[in-house]
């Protein structure tokens, strides 16, 4: 085994820290911000809230930003007229272990230019919160749900945070983070005894696949008056 | 009272005794046998459970090139309530459980269950937080097919295999082979020291184990929220 590996393990073994205690500092070197004119806007506008800026696999331009300035920063992309970036392919987190900040990544394209972008958020372990982009691209909604299930970032402002993967009463943490042991953290005998224990009739009703419907108040309802709500709100 | 009174197996007679014996076999008895898993054997209805490779191959058994029609499996049974042979071909993981069980206990005796693939019978590869490790937690697996996928052969011979086990058995023992607990409905198959047993980490999951302090197997095992009544 490499001292690089064994040093990989040992921080998964302690576990992660916050992030204070280390300085992340950026994987790639500062790149040519006049390469691509967007960026080159970013800086001009946004200034010092523009963290960094790389260039990854050939050709991905990559931004950092504050991460309490992120829908003002994205806002500006999507409805600049010399950006235009409208189509928001993906969200998603990276935690690279080790106590390091956890990304919130946006994957974005600018479908009139033709232009791609990679804007991240780095939030430190101990203040895993950052604004939802819901607001700005509703297909953020779905995948914001997908971090925080499995990476545990809580979107402020998102109308419907849950669980969207793993099942609504899991209780074993949040799976792709670097501390989470691949084999979950209950043994198998409980894993198998909750996963039965599942109410399947209330799980799959058909408008978990419905989108707009005021999904919040229907699903899982605790209390006998809800249950009282559903069963009108299916007759009608 | 009819002949259903009377036969072995049906009725009261296989406990009360009736014209045809207390549930030793008997000529009469032999030959109804032979006649039912005749009849059953030959009438195996599939209720595809597909969900990841095994299920190509499966589908692959259905067509025309390997037919399993020409066995009896004349229909792809899309409704547990019509269904003789549960195919789950494929990996489960644990948010798919309840929905198998459910399948399973939907469907009328008499049923078998053929676990087809290395992930549907050991959890395969998938030594992971969110997967079932074998389906003998969940349901009663009749036959196994290894491989990863089987290829269509293999189920066909799996399928033969529930065939012959259909031909080797005798109404007179029809509540032993066809005992089903009402209160079993959504609860584990196998106990928790059967299942902690079976699962047991290996390959890269053993070093991740170790790592995590052996929380995977030992581990809190109790949450502090229990969902169960």
């Amino acid at each position: 085994m490499t001292d690089h590996v064994k040093d990989g393990l040992d921080a998964l073994d302690e576990g992660p820290r916050p992030s204070d205690a280390i300085a992340p500092g950026p994987s790639a070197p500062e790149a040519n911000r006049n390469e691509h004119p967007s960026v080159a806007a970013l800086f001009e506008r946004f200034g010092r809230s523009v963290v960094h800026h790389e260039v990854v696999s050939g050709g991905q331009h990559v931004v950092h930003v504050e991460p309490g300035r992120n829908v003002e920063i994205l806002t500006w992309l999507r409805d600049d007229p010399e950006h235009r970036f409208d189509l928001l392919a993906d969200v998603t987190a990276v935690d690279l272990g080790g106590g390091a900040p956890i990304q919130v990544v946006y994957q974005l394209f600018s479908i009139p230019h033709r232009r791609a972008l990679r804007v991240k958020c780095l939030l430190p372990l101990d203040a895993l919160e950052v604004d939802s982009v819901v607001p700005l691209w509703n297909t953020a909604n779905w995948l914001e749900r997908e971090v925080y299930d499995l990476f545990g970032v809580t979107f402020r402002n998102h109308p419907d945070l849950r669980r969207i993967l793993m099942p609504h009463d899991y209780a074993e943490g949040h799976p792709l983070r670097k501390d989470f042991p691949l084999r979950g953290r209950f043994s198998r005998a409980e894993q198998t005894r909750r996963a039965l224990a599942q109410d399947v009739d209330r799980f799959y009703i058909p408008a978990e696949r419905a989108v707009g419907r005021e999904p919040q108040e229907v699903f899982f309802p605790e209390s006998p008056e809800a249950d009282a709500d559903e069963a009108t709100r299916d007759e009608t | 009272m009819g002949v259903k009174g009377d036969l072995p197996g049906g009725g009261t007679s296989a406990r009360s005794g009736g014209l045809l014996g207390t549930g030793g076999p008997t000529f009469l008895t032999t030959k109804l046998d032979f006649v039912v898993n005749w009849g059953r054997r030959n009438s195996l209805w599939p209720m595809p459970f597909g969900t990841a490779c095994c299920a190509i191959e499966m589908m692959a058994s259905a067509a025309s090139n390997y037919d399993i029609s020409r066995f009896g499996m004349e229909r792809m049974s899309f409704s547990p309530r019509q269904a003789d042979v549960l195919i789950c071909a494929g990996r489960v993981p644990y948010k798919l459980a309840p929905v198998l069980r459910r399948i399973w206990d939907q469907m009328p005796q008499p049923k078998w269950c053929i676990s087809m693939g290395a992930c549907a019978s050991s959890g395969g590869v998938f030594d992971v937080y969110s997967m079932v490790q074998g389906i003998d937690t969940i349901v009663p697996v009749d036959v196994y097919i290894p491989g990863c996928p089987p290829r269509p052969e293999a189920l066909i011979y799996g399928l033969m295999m529930i065939q012959e086990k259909i031909r080797q058995e005798s109404l007179s023992h029809h509540f032993e082979l066809r005992d089903e607990d009402p209160l079993s409905v959504a609860r584990p198959r196998a106990t928790a020291e059967e299942i902690v047993g079976l699962t047991g980490p290996f390959g890269n999951s053993t070093q991740q184990d170790e790592i995590a302090g052996g929380v995977g197997v030992t581990g809190p095992a109790e949450p502090t929220d229990d969902p169960t009544p």
